[in-house]
């Protein structure tokens, strides 16, 4: 009897004898710590992979700019961004992805004690710098966004003024640009680059300009420094070919093919054709890159354009050209060609660009543009020899805005941006919507559940889609 | 060791035996119906605790003293009392008939007489199970229960949802635990997130259904926290205890066959009812307005197709909606089936019309047959009882079917007087091919049928046209005009899509334990057990080459194992009028569940090989999971009676988990209950039994595995550069365990004869600490966030009531009937976060846990409404080509549309006997609850929905303009459009703050007083999603079903003579023959995606099924 207890209670015992149990917690199947690089090029990748989709649910700035519209469904066309969260998806694929994985990649970069310091100290930079690049796109859509707050333990982060994350982010490239040189030490994880941190250097001077050109007719008096930067940036050495391009080469086999590729080819959809807006600009201009961004021209070789916003069947009118179904097409972060057009805009400012006039560099972007998709000098020079082309300082927010856009082609903020700078050329109004173009895209409805008395005192209270950001003042 | 025990008990048998002068008394128990033995009858002397037990020949023989009184009891027969008046006493046993001595299964199949429990168990019958048969068997409890809600999703062979007494886990499981003779068996739902959010993909059914109904003796329902504290924290959402038969000691063996045969078919009333009047598209800018001379209204494509250099007239075959021209039989045009060279109507012109089948002649006729043989026997050593059960049936899908086998054994030993051994074990083996796609995804065929379809195809033309020539020619091929204009666009030929792209699944399972009882002396037991259940499982997933999707190969290998190891100390004991009976045991539970899923890369290299190695591009990584759970639990019950009328129990149990933080991981969870069996107080004759009970209890529970440390996801590598990504839900190294407190009180009683008897309980439960990613915001660098928060209550009424209205010796009727009201609410989230999203589903609908609202609150656009609830409408845009104008309604804010839990459910089951006849029928309801359908948001814009063709109420059709400028009909009139009542119209005024002003609304007719009518005229009509407003689409989801009908004649004995049969029943069987009530005209309200915490979402609703049948059931 006694031993029986003896046993049972022994057996009890055993039960309640708490064995590391902790180690079966473990993940077997997914590292704790990884290389600081691999997430620096995964950043790279969701980024990329952000600004150049045309996917309806992710970015519609393709369609905002009205290069394109859509053949049945038109939700998007006609600004209807809500229905799919776009513009919570935008804030998941920009903070959750690429901002934290930088934020992590710094995290793991910083704890290195083997890593050498001048190598620590460039992939710091070129973090920031991706960093730097991601709030800019963030600021531009939405204006006020989340930012001395955000990324840290705190759940419900303030959002901050539009014009002061500009400036700070104007700093941060200053101070990235300031470290930056020699081998960065990333090798193949650098896939903009690889490696090289002196190609970074013109990076951080182009995206400068960028900031300064697009704050500066926000800074009217002077006082924010637009000119200043600007200046610096230039005199510093910004992009000076193609070969400076920052872009990112898709490879051939999913998943990290263009996504381009996956909305036009993959997905076998016919979504999408050439706008009116567009058509009317190329076809006025007898535009030679007609024939590469779109296919199904007409007999005359113009672009048959659906009326913005309307159905418009896809058979009938100018589709995608074939050029955008190569899976390994680049996706630029930016461009010799863009950077040209915004040293044309410090030019037309008065601002020192150190050397050209504002019509070389007009006419530079226009060349690169038409280099890139492939389209002759010839045919370049021809183009850039109409009246309607040429420059003219006269009408230069009309020239620099038109080409711009139409350089900015499957790079939809941007486009969307340099109409918004710019106020051209003259959109449409959406046919169903019977509307322009937001002036910017409003928080997401996650925002207001999660984070609601922060994205409520955003923008001064006022998160309409009309309403303009920052640096749009006219 | 043995010495002393005898001795021992030879000491308490003096103690208590030598007060009376005893002789040996003898005897045979037997039943009383069939006069057969009975084994293993319990036979007490009345007052002592001198106890014998019958033998297989329902012998015993017992010491007891002249004019002692010897109760006889067994399970399942009323107990009977006898005075020793001689040395041979026999008696004979009546089947249970009533309540008072009802003996049932509880937590660690400790059986327990049901009037010391003070918490509510329900029982259901092997029988009621089997009876009408489902493939998932879970489906069978529906209606039976109160407090267990089971909604099925109704594909072949796919999961239901089991929830008790309401949703208590804001984001974990909440499905009910599964216990087979002890073996907590894995219920898992590894269905992808994909798919239970709607967006695609198979339902591969949850684990528990691998359970087979004939082997089932009982299953017994434990609902309440303080019936399940001894199971530890999965089963705070209640425990289905189901008890396997097991074989009798008897002379020779017990061989029961038996065998079913049903035929599905499928339900119209929860189909689409389509238009005939308009064809193929989504309005007027496919071609020029007149083509070759006739009025197309732009509605056709133009092109050459004979090449007479003059533009034909072609359907749009490249668009899927029915918004098109309208029918006349007089017009010849080109159809998809022109377009084929394969295909006799090749270039062939044909009348414009509406299909000849549209398709509900897709469904097939579903066969499933059921074929199962059982041997038992034993003697007084031991019993055993092997089966096989072979399980067959096909889906309503072309291509669908599903195979199971279940055999089992269990067997025990009497090793020793004290000693008995017993095992049972099974093994079951699954498979299925062509499950039937779910949601919003290409191989649903629904997503076509309801939402995306041109009502012109004749869906048998579709099925011929594949079967001829095996390729995918698709009504929606890209068409005349286009780049590749026979390559499917939207969709596949559906019956291609079959037959091409299909699943295939099977699981491998065995489950099984080891258990020995040892009588330690008397009144003490020890019972050690060991039980296992393990699977592994294989998903295989194909895309075809020539399909709308790029061909792919996909497969899943899931392995999944469970071990419990449970040692239990049993006291039973009486002090004079005290009884005394416990439990100390303890638990060892180890988890360990692995999967990995590969797939082909950019299509397939050879078409129609599915292998990995036959993928066009190098395959990804394969994406692997895996992870372990421990629990060591140590619990103790006690339980302590007084006179028959009072008991008290008290339970503790204290865990340690493997999932929580090591300086936190042990937790301690008690119960208290209390039973007051009243009538036993009383004398009322009408009363047979009175019983009162209330219960407190706790349960803790502990983290998912592997929430308390990030860990990167590897991701494909980018050419030669590696990637890792931060995980999308931020771990949290501090979780403590969560916990739910319930209280509960019930009222049981038997009156008149134990002809009226009803069971009453109220609960409340309320559930906190929960530990949980919540949603926060992405700017914070994660999109979820482990936390403990949250607070979830559910309070609810369950009432049961048994009727015996005739009880003749020939004839008796039965009522069975069930109600539960549960009340569940969110009453916190996470640091006041407004809501938790459960899901995001498609037309801007997420299902949410909001404080205020119960649990699954459908969250979306709503009307925006004037101040007496009427939607408001407005004036609509005049767009393009006259469409447009008329009025439309308002979009308000997001709000919450609607709730998926019910108000209350319940079941009412008639039965009959008539000598040998039985007949019943089980009506179930669910009233209250809403769903939001996907298929009428979008269905209604492409217009192949009846309610968007025809008249409208000015006698004019719906689909012309709603302004005399008539772009619909050449020359017709216009004035078509919806008239809208109910409505509130704003004029467009606004006040000084530029906000609407709605003071001069106007009711049903417009400012001139003319009435409102929305334009019906193209796809962005004023219903659909495009214009529409989500609400609109929010459906009642109450229903009231003829869920099961049976009529069963059991063949009298003496009929069966010397046949050697000893019984044979033969029943007609009917399950789901009617809805016979229900407000979407379109589906079935119950029809939903998968089991599991999103629900109320109908995307590509698949038509219930009617099942009729026969079953022979036959005994040796």
């Amino acid at each position: 009897m006694k031993k029986l207890f003896t046993a049972a209670s022994a057996a009890l015992l055993i039960a309640s004898c708490t064995s590391d149990l902790s180690s079966l917690n473990e993940n077997g199947k997914a590292p704790v710590q990884v290389p600081a690089g691999t997430l620096i090029a995964n950043a790279t990748v969701d980024l990329s992979d952000y600004l150049a989709s045309i996917n309806v649910n992710e970015n519609n700035f393709t369609l905002w700019a009205q290069h394109w519209t859509q053949t049945t469904y038109t939700d998007e066309s006609n600004y209807n961004y809500n229905q799919r969260d776009v513009n919570g998806n935008t804030f998941d694929a920009l903070y959750a992805n690429v901002l934290r994985d930088l934020n992590d990649a710094k995290g793991i970069i910083s704890a290195d004690d083997a890593l050498p310091a001048a190598e620590k100290a460039n992939q710091l930079a070129i973090c920031d710098l991706l960093q730097v690049y991601t709030y800019h796109v963030l600021v531009d859509i939405h204006n006020d966004v989340p930012y001395s707050e955000a990324l840290t333990d705190d759940v419900t982060p303030k959002y901050d003024d539009a014009a002061i994350i500009y400036a700070d982010l104007i700093a941060r490239i200053l101070t990235a640009h300031g470290t930056l040189s020699g081998d960065n030490g990333l090798g193949a994880y650098d896939l903009v680059y690889g490696g090289d941190s002196d190609a970074w250097k013109k990076f951080a001077a182009s995206l400068a300009l960028k900031l300064a050109v697009r704050s500066a007719d926000y800074d009217s008096d002077g006082t924010y420094g637009a000119k200043e930067v600007g200046e610096a940036a230039l005199a510093a050495g910004v992009f000076t070919s193609s070969a400076d391009n920052a872009s990112l080469a898709y490879t051939s086999s999913p998943p990290h093919t263009n996504p381009l590729w996956d909305d036009l080819v993959q997905s076998g959809r016919t979504d999408f054709c050439a706008s009116n807006t567009m058509a009317g600009v190329m076809n006025a201009h007898n535009d030679p890159r007609r024939a590469v961004y779109f296919r199904n021209l007409d007999s005359l070789g113009d672009l048959t354009g659906g009326v913005y916003g309307q159905n418009s069947a896809y058979n009938s009118h100018s589709q995608p050209g074939d050029a955008l179904e190569d899976p390994t097409l680049a996706a630029h972060f930016m461009s010799f060609g863009e950077v040209s057009f915004l040293t044309a805009d410090a030019a037309n400012r008065g601002w020192n660009v150190q050397a050209g006039t504002a019509a070389e560099h007009y006419e530079n972007g226009i060349r690169a543009s038409m280099a890139q998709w492939g389209v002759s000098t010839t045919d370049a020079d021809a183009y850039m020899a109409q009246t309607t082309v040429a420059w003219d300082a006269s009408k230069a927010n009309e020239l620099l805005g038109t080409q711009k856009w139409l350089s900015m082609y499957m790079r939809g903020n941007e486009a969307y941006n340099t109409v918004r700078q710019y106020d051209y050329p003259a959109m449409n109004i959406a046919d169903v919507a019977q509307r322009l173009p937001p002036n910017r895209m409003s928080y997401g409805v996650d925002e207001y559940s999660l984070n609601t008395t922060n994205v409520s005192a955003a923008n001064g209270g006022s998160d309409d889609d009309t309403d303009k950001v920052f640096w749009d003042v006219n | 060791m043995k010495r002393r025990a005898n001795l021992f008990a030879l000491a308490i048998a003096t103690f208590f035996s030598f007060s009376a002068i005893a002789q040996n008394v003898t005897g045979v128990v037997s039943d009383a119906a069939t006069g057969e033995p009975i084994p293993s009858v319990s036979v007490k002397e009345k007052g002592t605790n001198n106890a014998a037990i019958t033998n297989f020949d329902g012998k015993y023989s017992i010491k007891a003293g002249k004019n002692a009184v010897l109760v006889f009891s067994s399970m399942g027969y009323a107990s009977e009392e006898s005075t020793v008046s001689g040395n041979s006493l026999n008696v004979s046993l009546s089947i249970s008939s009533d309540k008072l001595d009802e003996v049932v299964v509880t937590a660690f199949g400790i059986s327990r007489d049901k009037k010391s429990i003070g918490y509510a168990v329900q029982e259901v019958g092997g029988a009621e199970v089997s009876k009408v048969k489902d493939v998932n068997f879970m489906s069978s409890l529906s209606g039976k229960v109160a407090g267990v809600n089971i909604k099925q999703s109704g594909t072949m062979g796919g999961s239901a949802n089991v929830v008790i007494r309401g949703y208590k886990s804001l984001t974990g499981n909440n499905q009910a635990l599964f216990v087979v003779d002890g073996i907590p068996i894995s219920n898992q739902i590894t269905n992808t997130s994909n798919q239970t959010t709607g967006r695609g993909g198979y339902d591969y059914g949850n684990a528990a259904m691998d359970i087979n109904p004939e082997d089932i003796d009982k299953v017994s329902v434990l609902k309440g926290a303080a019936a399940t504290a001894l199971y530890g924290a999965r089963a705070a959402n209640g425990v289905i205890l189901i008890t396997t038969k097991k074989g009798s000691a008897k002379k020779g063996l017990g061989i029961s066959i038996s065998s079913g045969y049903n035929v599905g078919t499928f339900n119209p009333s929860t189909f689409v009812r389509y238009q005939n009047e308009y064809g193929q598209g989504y309005g007027p800018y496919y071609g020029p307005d007149t083509i070759n001379g006739v009025w197309t209204e732009a509605k056709m494509t133009a092109f050459d197709v004979d090449g007479d250099g003059v533009d034909d007239i072609c359907d749009p075959t490249g668009d899927d909606a029915s918004y098109g021209m309208r029918y006349d039989p007089n017009l010849q045009k080109y159809g998809w089936n022109s377009l084929f060279p394969e295909l006799s109507t090749y270039q062939q012109t044909q009348a414009h019309v509406a299909g000849a089948n549209d398709p509900r002649s897709f469904w097939e006729t579903a066969i499933t047959t059921n074929n199962s043989v059982a041997v038992d026997g034993g003697s007084e050593n031991g019993t055993f009882r092997v089966s096989a059960t072979q399980f067959r049936t096909t889906g309503i899908s072309p291509n669908s079917s599903l195979n199971r086998n279940n055999f089992s054994f269990s067997g025990s030993q009497n090793l020793s007087d004290r000693l008995t051994v017993s095992t049972t074990a099974s093994y079951i083996q699954q498979g299925a091919v062509g499950r039937m796609g779910t949601g919003y995804d290409n191989r649903n065929p629904n997503q076509s049928f309801r939402q995306w379809y041109d009502v012109g195809v004749d869906i048998l033309e579709q099925r011929a046209a594949y079967e001829t020539t095996g390729k995918n020619l698709s009504w929606n091929a890209y068409g005349y005009g286009a780049a590749r204009p026979l390559a499917p666009h939207y969709f596949d030929n559906p019956y291609f899509s079959h037959y091409e792209n299909y699943s295939s699944d099977s699981r491998d399972r065995i489950m099984g334990n080891i258990m020995t009882n040892y009588k330690i002396n008397d009144w003490l037991d020890f019972m050690g057990r060991a039980s296992v259940d393990t699977y592994s499982a294989i998903e295989e997933e194909r895309q075809a080459v020539g399909g709308v999707d790029p061909a792919r190969y996909i497969r899943r290998n899931r392995s999944v194992s469970e071990t419990n190891i449970d040692l239990v100390l049993t006291a039973n004991k009486n002090f004079g009028d005290f009884s005394f009976n416990g439990n100390l045991g303890s638990n060892i539970r180890r988890n360990e569940v692995s999967n990995i899923t590969a797939s082909t890369n950019g299509g397939l290299v050879v078409p129609g090989v599915y292998a990995l190695s036959n993928s066009a591009n190098a395959p990804e990584a394969p994406s692997e999971s895996a992870y372990n759970i421990g629990v060591n639990g140590l619990f103790a019950r006690a339980s302590l009676g007084y006179k028959d009328y009072l008991y008290v129990d008290v339970t503790g149990r204290q865990d340690v988990s493997s999932t929580l933080p090591s300086d936190n991981n042990s937790f301690f969870y008690p119960s208290a209950t209390v039973s007051l069996v009243f009538s036993e107080l009383m004398d009322v004759d009408a009363v047979n039994f009175g019983k009162f009970r209330a219960n407190y209890a706790q349960v803790g529970a502990d983290a998912p595995a592997q929430a308390l440390a990030n860990a990167y996801n590897m991701g494909t590598p980018f050419g030669s550069a590696n990637l890792a990504s931060a995980p999308n839900t931020d771990a949290n190294a501090g979780l403590l365990p969560e916990s739910t407190n319930s209280t509960e009180i019930g009222l049981e009683m038997m009156l008149f004869d134990n002809r009226f008897g009803f069971d009453l309980s109220y609960y409340n439960q309320v559930s906190e600490n929960q530990i949980m990613p919540a949603r926060v915001s992405s700017s914070t660098g994660s999109i979820f966030k482990y936390v403990n928060a949250g607070v979830i209550q559910n309070q609810g009424i369950e009432a049961s009531i048994n009727f015996t209205p005739v009880r003749t010796k020939d004839f008796e009727w039965n009522i069975n009937a069930n109600y539960t009201r549960n009340r569940n609410e969110v009453v916190s989230l996470f640091e006041g976060a407004e809501n938790l999203q459960l899901a995001g589903v498609q037309g801007g609908i997420t299902i949410e846990a909001r404080p205020g609202e119960a649990y699954g609150a459908i969250y979306g656009i709503s009307h925006e409404r004037d101040a007496e609830g009427r939607p408001i409408v407005y004036d609509n845009v005049l767009y393009s080509r006259g469409r447009g104008g008329g009025v439309r309604y308002l979009r308000g804010e997001k709000a919450v549309l609607g709730n998926i839990n019910p108000d209350w459910f319940g079941g009412l089951n008639n039965s009959f006997r008539y000598k040998n006849w039985t007949a019943s029928a089980l009506i179930d309801v669910s009233w209250g609850g809403d769903f939001f359908s996907l298929d009428t948001y979008y269905g209604y814009a492409t217009g192949i929905y009846d309610l968007t063709a025809g008249l409208n109420d000015a006698g004019n059709p719906i689909r012309n303009s709603v302004y005399d400028a008539d772009y619909q009909v050449h020359g017709g009139g216009g004035a078509g459009g919806l008239r809208f009542t109910g409505v509130s119209y704003w004029d467009g005024s606004v006040d000084a703050d530029g906000n609407n002003d709605y003071s001069n609304n106007t009711v049903d007719v417009d400012a001139n007083g003319d009435p409102l009518y929305g334009d019906m005229s193209f796809y962005s009509n004023v219903l659909g999603y495009s214009r529409g407003v989500a609400e609109y689409h929010v459906w009642d989801a109450s229903y009231v079903k003829l869920r099961e009908v049976a009529l069963q004649y059991s063949v009298p004995a003496d009929l069966l003579g010397q046949t050697g049969i000893k019984g044979l029943d033969v029943s007609l069987v009917g399950r789901n023959l009617a809805i016979l009530w229900k407000a979407n005209p379109y589906s079935d309200p119950e029809a939903g995606l998968s089991a599991g915490n999103v629900q109320g979402n109908q995307s590509g609703a698949y038509p219930a099924v009617r099942e009729v049948g026969v079953k022979v059931n036959l005994k040796f």
